[in-house]
């Protein structure tokens, strides 16, 4: 029997519950549906990994916007870089179990496979650029505030100086 | 120190990968010193630090030549210019990290010279025609070889092999290893940073650095020969020669040398008719006469090119096109080594028979002839280890059919077709609830991998590894990586993290400096997924593999981010540092504010009550 991608995407799209343990979240959004919705998205463009095997030259895939968006907008709400990746993790060990038991065609498996360390890549490379660039906002905050530290200081140095001198005319008058 | 007459060339050159030379030389005849520092730090730290150090080791020399001794002289200035890197670092924030190797040189007189290194630059000696390392390199791996806890060739496959123990900026002082070398007539120092000995075999350089050309033509052709091996960093290399008797300059050397052997040529094919090289197999079915012309006139013609030119590609070329011909009509070891040793037996004959006529002129040309052999044992050695690799194709391929082979049967004899169920329609899986997950680590790789599966792992890896162009470097170490947490059968991918940090390196902490790892990550993703598609193993256990390949690549790429954040943490802490003393500076601003107020209302009372009574309060201040 052949396997058709739309059916491959309908089975692991099948897993979502069981992967994400919707149940126990209620309304909420599972942790790490960003992370399954992505390996959705690979699956439904053919598996960037395979297809860029079959490609005469390898070549990195494009990064994925909305896998973006969606670590942005949970490290914008507070949560931190490790529980992004942790969760990503648990995704990933919880998809490569569950397409090893529930996709009997092996080469359903290679590509769910392929895909799924594609969006692992991206989603480490996602979480490192966020951190980047908080370090970099950190470094440029840093530098604003070591230079408000200056003209304070000079502030202060020209208080101090001012503070002396009435203290000393005073002194005088008395 | 002083004015000697050592002759000295340095050349330093980016190499074919990085964006900036970071690498800095001294070369200070008026001194004496010479010197090659290798900076590291990114954000443009490394060519700062390399730069900073080599201008305070320069000026501790030239202000304290006096006051100490020589190896004194150059291990304070060496930590001096540890300090100063050190101090620049904590300065800037950016520049946080950067650092530099130094190897240098203090040349006392013509006989006497001080070598002191920290770090994984390097220096040689060349004497007699051999290369001798004369530092050894201070990195984890090398100090726990030193500690007899790895064999060298654990050493040279280490993954760490270029994580450094010392450097100069890592902390206020540096501990300086300093040698005291004492060189004669005709010997060749050489100083490197890694990037020549990481992209040219030891060979190569000792035969580059043996050349008989002059220091500036070495400096430049051993820069040359790692470009040639990749260039995959910052490559510098100083070649310090002390000037052999003058009756024995390099150009006299080649001329007689070549002169003296064409001149014995006759002896050489003499030699040679009476040996057993007419029986060899190689040459089976030429006269005697035929094979000596064949074989012996080529190498003695190889050998006097060469030394007149002082080059080793006829001889290169003659031991290549021998080997190589017999090998391709099916021959084996044996004879070629027999057929070698045989002309190695023919040129001593003749360099007795110089040697005896005139010792000096048969010892230059006994260094020359033995130069020649060298090269075609470095030919051979070539050819060799191809032929290694052809054979462990072959090899894997045919362990790859045997398994094909053997599951074969087995599925025919007991599995029925029912073992590979066709795709559950999505409406069954979710008819079909699986048991719940009750952890969240995943399968371990290496968890009672079969031998197929770790075959088909380690066949994968070693084409993969293959594709990868060698200027890539980054990708190249992911996959060997990826070969070691795949190994590693603990399941708990310590050796992920640890993998990891060799990867990570010293790296700046921006877009630019963490990017490239990403990158190398996805290309080395993208050519496993195409090498596991040529596998010829069975599905089953290329699925198996991959399986495997991928957990390791997600848990490297995690170990990785992991790094990062360690990273970027202490940015976050100093960022609420400046915070607080911003804050603290406002509250001190405001209470002198406070104080200033309140001291001009005083000011302002006591004034006022020395004005007449009605001119009290009308004072405009």
């Amino acid at each position: 029997m052949t396997v058709t991608p739309h059916d491959l995407l309908e089975a692991v799209r099948g897993l979502r519950d069981e992967l994400l343990e919707t149940a126990q979240h209620g309304d909420r959004e599972p942790p790490g549906t960003e992370v399954f919705e992505a390996v959705l998205r690979a699956l439904a463009v053919g598996g960037g990994a395979r297809r860029a095997a079959e490609a005469s030259a390898p070549r990195a895939s494009p990064l994925d916007p909305s896998l973006q968006d969606a670590v942005a907008r949970r490290l914008a709400w507070g949560e931190s870089e490790e529980a992004v990746l942790a969760d990503a993790e648990q995704v990933f060990d919880r998809l490569l179990a569950a397409a090893d038991r529930a996709l009997g065609d092996p080469e359903s498996q290679i590509t769910v496979i392929e895909a799924m360390t594609q969006v692992a890549v991206t989603v480490s490379r996602v979480v490192a650029g966020a951190a980047v660039a908080r370090a970099v906002r950190d470094r440029a905050a840093r530098s604003r505030e070591e230079m408000t530290q200056r003209q304070l200081k000079e502030v202060l140095e020209k208080q101090k100086a001012s503070i002396q001198r009435l203290e000393r005319e005073l002194k005088q008058d008395f | 120190m002083i004015a000697h007459p050592l002759r000295i060339a340095g050349d330093t050159n980016i190499g074919k990968v990085r964006a900036a030379n970071e690498d800095t030389l001294i070369l200070d005849p008026g001194l004496g010193l010479y010197a090659v520092l290798d900076g590291m730090g990114g954000a443009n730290a490394g060519d700062v630090a390399s730069q900073l150090a080599s201008d305070t080791i320069r000026e501790y020399v030239q202000h304290r030549a006096l006051a100490l001794t020589p190896c004194d002289l150059l291990e304070q200035a060496i930590i001096a210019g540890s300090a100063a890197v050190y101090s620049a670092a904590q300065i800037e924030a950016d520049r946080h990290g950067m650092g530099t190797t130094v190897v240098a040189c203090l040349v006392v007189d013509p006989s006497y010279i001080v070598v002191a290194h920290v770090g994984d630059s390097r220096a040689y000696l060349l004497r007699g025609g051999r290369l001798q390392p004369l530092t050894r390199d201070h990195t984890i791996v090398e100090e726990l070889a030193g500690r007899g806890l790895l064999t060298p060739d654990e050493v040279e496959r280490h993954p760490y092999k270029n994580v450094l123990s010392r450097n100069l900026g890592s902390r206020p002082d540096a501990r300086v290893d300093v040698i005291e070398v004492e060189v004669r007539p005709g010997d060749r120092l050489l100083l490197c940073s890694d990037g020549l000995y990481g992209y040219a075999s030891a060979d190569a350089i000792q035969y580059v650095l043996g050349s008989g050309d002059a220091p500036e033509e070495v400096a430049r052709d051993l820069i040359e020969l790692a470009l040639r091996g990749g260039g995959g960093d910052n490559v510098s290399t100083i070649v310090i020669e002390v000037p052999a008797a003058p009756a024995s300059s390099t150009a006299a050397v080649r001329t007689a040398g070549a002169v003296a052997w064409w001149q014995h040529r006759q002896r050489f094919l003499e030699v040679a008719a009476e040996s057993a090289l007419a029986r060899n197999p190689i040459v089976r079915g030429l006269s005697a006469k035929d094979a000596v012309d064949l074989v012996a006139l080529s190498l003695c013609q190889a050998i006097y090119h060469d030394l007149e030119k002082s080059t080793g590609v006829n001889v290169w070329t003659f031991a290549q096109n021998l080997a190589a011909g017999w090998f391709e009509r099916g021959g084996d070891w044996k004879p070629v080594r027999a057929i070698v040793d045989i002309l190695g037996d023919c040129a001593r004959a003749v360099l007795d028979e110089v040697r005896a006529a005139d010792s000096q002129l048969g010892f230059l040309l006994e260094v020359a002839v033995s130069r020649a052999l060298i090269v075609v044992e470095l030919a051979l050695g070539g050819l060799l280890a191809e032929r290694l690799r052809q054979i462990d194709d072959d090899l894997v391929e045919l362990h790859s059919a045997t398994m094909d082979t053997l599951e074969d049967t087995l599925e025919s004899e007991e599995v029925p077709e029912a073992t590979a169920p066709a795709l559950a329609p999505p409406g069954e899986l979710l008819d079909n609830p699986t048991a719940p997950f009750e952890r969240s680590e995943g399968p371990a790789p290496g968890d009672e991998a079969p031998p197929e599966v770790v075959g088909a792992i380690a066949k994968i890896l070693t084409l993969a590894r293959g594709r990868v162009a060698p200027r890539d470097a980054l990708t190249g170490q992911i996959l060997a990586a990826l070969q070691a947490v795949v190994s590693d059968s603990d399941g708990n991918f310590t050796m992920a993290v640890l993998s990891a940090r060799g990867l990570y390196g010293v790296r700046s902490v921006d877009p630019a400096g963490v990017a490239p790892l990403f990158d190398a990550f996805d290309q080395a993703r993208v050519v496993v997924a195409a090498c596991a598609q040529q596998q010829r193993a069975p599905i089953a256990v290329r699925v198996r593999a991959l399986r495997a390949l991928s957990t390791a690549h997600q848990r490297l790429a995690s170990a990785v981010t992991g790094l990062v954040l360690e990273a970027v943490g202490p940015y976050h802490d100093r960022l609420r540092e400046a915070q607080a003393t911003t804050a603290e500076l406002r509250s001190a601003v405001a209470t002198a504010e406070r104080t200033r107020a309140e001291l001009e209302r005083q000011f302002a009372t006591v004034v006022d009550t020395r004005l007449p009574w009605g001119a009290r309060g009308t004072s405009d201040w």
